[in-house]
């Protein structure tokens, strides 16, 4: 079989070609339009099950999904950051202008607790001194560059205090806060007026011992002045301590706090015999501070609450206060 | 014979019929329908069947008439692609296909000839024996095969058209022809041998 047994003339193209056709019946076309017309709309296409199917149908999903997570999350977050569930557990929330701040590269406000009232104190005491036209050039070789470092040493101490006094407040204010919300009895303001004055006193005992240590190094100091030695910055910003290890003592002043009694012997016997001197001293300073007349907190005492604010978290007692101890001061500043 | 030759305008009738237009209608059925009904009548055998086959294709064109003009908008490239006469002849094809498939399974054997119950004068008597001969030649084919031969031989469509036709590639379409015009010429052997047998 070949294509030339359709050529036409052939048997078998002639027998084909012999297949006549008859024609559409007369009014063939007004039927169909009449059928046309009583028709409905087709259905519209069925969707597909899998959606579209493919890679892309598939990565269109994901991204969906993705976005209708975030979407949620970020909602969530939101509505948590507005009702300040996240600030009860500790979450920072930073206010919007901070985050417009960094956003912009402005400086932002100062919002925390020590910082506002740091700065101005410091700016005070940069612009008291340039009312005095004191000039610390090079090394401090005059009693009146010397009383000049004293000034400014002192305009950042008092802005310290002042930041620990806020900070104390701020976290009695949380502790009451934090009770309150726990549903707990709140301490009445004669208790709160017996907390702050305790604080207060142990305050003072920290800042009369530093001052002691203080005045006693700056009379060194102008001495030395006074007798024609130049002071470098190191000279004036020594470490109170004459032991270059002040900061491990801390650390092990305070492991030595939490053990009990017993503990706490056998571990002094233990150290050399100056290191012990130095930490029984501390110890004994501590506990002469503790020694002060403090309030009753009875009344708030139940069956299964805490006694007092103090035993809450970043309690407020004189010893946890953010009223750093002299030990805890940076090198630098515990002049 | 391919009277939507022309795509455009082919796009417009379609735009035209999906926005329900009678006169698109009737402008498609005087394109299309002579050509619909030769295929039928080749492929089937009868001149009802093939008049309900012509009729359902056309009306198949007006319901899907909104879908088509929206993938091929007037105008577009897509435009200049659409061919009304090929889709109403797959159209047409499958359909015959279907009933001569659905006859089979009715009748359980090759569908029945169909003979002329009118009697014959006898001027016309030659030509019916004829004419019987040719459709005896094709309906001996199997519906693929026949429609094959209809759309090619008859038709005179190429053979990449024929392919899209019956949606099918070029190379098993042409093996479907091979198989076509050897089963043709095989029938035709037949035939002629058999008239051989009648006149010894």
């Amino acid at each position: 079989m070949s294509k030339d047994d359709l050529i036409e003339g052939t048997a078998m193209a002639r027998a084909l070609d012999d297949f006549p056709v008859p024609g559409l019946n007369a009014g063939f076309a007004d039927r169909v339009l009449i059928a046309a017309q009583g028709r409905a709309m087709p259905l519209p296409p069925l969707r597909r099950a899998n959606g579209g199917g493919g890679a892309a149908g598939r990565r269109w999903r994901l991204s969906q999904r993705f976005v209708i997570a975030t979407l949620g999350f970020g909602a969530l977050a939101t509505a948590a950051a507005a009702t300040g569930v996240l600030e009860r557990f500790d979450l920072p929330v930073p206010s919007p202008a901070r985050v417009w701040a960094s956003m912009t590269g402005n400086a932002a406000p100062a919002q925390t607790a020590a910082a506002p009232v740091t700065a101005p104190v410091i700016a005070q005491g940069v612009a008291s001194s340039d009312a005095v036209p004191v000039v610390i050039d090079g090394l401090i070789d005059t009693p009146e560059e010397l009383g000049e470092a004293f000034r400014r040493i002192d305009a950042v101490r008092e802005g310290r205090e002042a930041a620990r006094r806020q900070a104390i407040d701020a976290r009695i204010e949380r502790a009451i806060e934090r009770r309150r919300a726990a549903g707990l009895p709140l301490p009445t303001p004669e208790q709160q007026a017996r907390l702050r004055e305790r604080i207060g006193a142990g305050q003072a005992q920290r800042q009369r011992l530093a001052n002691e240590r203080v005045n006693a190094r700056r009379a060194e100091l102008q001495s030395k002045v006074e007798n024609g030695e130049a002071l470098t910055r190191e000279n004036v910003l020594r470490p109170l301590r004459e032991d270059a290890a002040a900061p491990a003592l801390g650390a092990q002043l305070a492991r030595l706090r939490q053990m009990t009694p017993q503990q706490r012997r056998v571990a002094l016997r233990q150290l050399p015999p100056a290191q012990r001197r130095i930490l029984i001293g501390q110890l004994r300073a501590r506990r002469g501070a503790a020694a002060l007349p403090a309030p009753e907190l009875a009344p708030l005492q139940s069956d299964n609450q805490p006694a007092t604010i103090a035993t809450e978290e970043n309690s407020v007692s004189p010893e946890d206060a953010p009223a750093t101890t002299v030990e805890q001061l940076p090198p630098g500043s515990a002049f | 014979m391919h009277a939507g030759a022309n795509h455009g305008d082919d796009a417009a009738l379609a735009a035209r019929l999906a926005a329900r237009d009678p006169a698109a209608l009737r402008e498609a059925i005087a394109l299309h329908a002579d050509a619909l009904n030769r295929i039928a009548y080749r492929m089937t055998g009868d001149a009802h069947e093939a008049e309900d086959i012509v009729q359902d294709a056309l009306l198949r064109l007006w319901d899907h008439a909104p879908a088509i003009a929206a993938r091929h908008p007037v105008g577009s490239q897509a435009a200049g692609a659409l061919r009304l006469g090929g889709w109403l002849n797959r159209v047409a094809t499958n359909l015959a296909i279907d009933r001569l498939r659905r006859a089979r399974r009715l009748s359980g054997g090759e569908v029945p000839e169909c003979e002329d119950e009118a009697p014959l004068a006898d001027a016309i008597m030659e030509a019916g024996e004829r004419d019987r001969s040719a459709r005896s030649l094709i309906a001996a084919l199997p519906e693929r095969q026949r429609a094959a031969i209809v759309l090619t031989y008859y038709e005179e469509l190429s053979n990449a058209a024929a392919a899209e036709t019956l949606d099918m590639n070029i190379k098993a379409f042409e093996s479907l022809l091979l198989r076509a015009r050897t089963a043709l010429r095989r029938a035709f052997n037949g035939l002629a041998q058999g008239g051989v047998d009648e006149q010894g």
